[in-house]
């Protein structure tokens, strides 16, 4: 066997090998991946009790009762095109920042939604895990993001204010 | 390329130490390291679960195998292979403009652009060093 070749094997063989390794040290992970955990997400929920993934419907309904401060954590020329009616845009590009003064101002007991783009965009998380190390308690992610609401015809506002 | 046998063992030892401390920090908090190929945006959840826990062995027992001289080309071209993919993924990563952690070593806060690069290249360089070693001195 040519010396390249042999290489080539033992690299291979180092791959199956780790592939064999992972499966089981990792099986009781492996399992709940199985079972269907972590489809939407990889965070745990014992390590953020405070975060909790809500559907477009439970997020409409907290805005319609102004129960929840909305935060946009898409990029801002995006919030600026279009956004949740009085939601605060804070990018989630943004959160290796120091969070605003008047986020960090407003009560830790109160309730956050937050919101990406949409589909399986992860920056509302990466906000929400942040907000969560800050001290809130109460903070919703709403899965459909942007483009679920906007589907829906629900209302929107433009820029910094009004419709 | 080294020709020194005593340079090559300490760039061998060096190279595959920090792989297993890389790896090592990754197997143990595997979760938040698949959220972070997640971030990278460019593979969907379950094969970033899968890259979470394999890639992780793959770099402790590659280079625990490059460390220890044994399957010693197989463990450079494995590492050196991943160290590529490592420099174009940082590459590709900085021209769209995300702002993400690399990564590299676990929980170490650090983003994916230029250092990254440059620590990619060095650990690159001791890799083909040890991949392409004469035998006579490998």
């Amino acid at each position: 066997m040519s010396e390249g070749g042999r290489v080539v094997r033992q690299a291979l063989a180092l791959g199956a090998l780790s592939l064999l390794v992972a499966a089981a040290v990792h099986f009781p992970l492996v399992k709940r991946f199985a079972r269907g955990e972590f489809r939407e997400s990889f965070f745990q929920a014992s390590e953020y009790p405070g975060v909790r993934l809500i559907t477009l419907e439970e997020a409409e309904d907290l805005w319609r009762t102004a129960q929840a401060a909305f935060i946009d954590a898409r990029r801002k020329e995006l919030y600026d095109a279009g956004h949740v009616p009085g939601a605060r845009s804070l990018p989630a590009s943004e959160v290796g920042k120091a969070i605003p003064a008047d986020v960090l101002n407003s009560p830790r007991a109160g309730t956050l939604v937050v919101y990406c783009e949409g589909g399986d965009c992860q920056s509302s998380l990466l906000l929400a895990k942040r907000l969560h190390d800050e001290g809130f308690k109460d903070i919703r992610v709403m899965t459909g993001g942007w483009e679920a609401w906007k589907t829906a015809g629900l209302p929107e506002e433009r820029g910094d204010g009004q419709e | 390329m080294v020709r020194n046998k005593a340079v090559l063992l300490a760039f061998r030892v060096v190279l595959g130490g920090l792989f297993v401390y890389a790896g090592a920090v990754k197997v143990l908090e595997p979760l938040d390291f698949a959220q972070n190929i997640r971030n990278y945006d460019l593979v969907g959840q379950a094969l970033s679960f899968i890259a979470a826990i394999v890639l992780p062995w793959l770099e402790i027992l590659a280079g625990a195998f490059l460390a220890a001289g044994i399957w010693k080309r197989g463990a450079a071209l494995a590492i050196s292979g991943l160290l590529v993919f490592f420099i174009v993924l940082t590459v590709v990563t900085m021209i769209r403009g995300l702002d993400i952690d690399c990564g590299c070593f676990g929980a170490i806060d650090r983003k994916a652009g230029l250092g990254v690069i440059l620590e990619d290249l060095a650990m690159l360089y001791l890799g083909l060093c040890a991949l392409f070693a004469p035998r006579t001195l490998s």
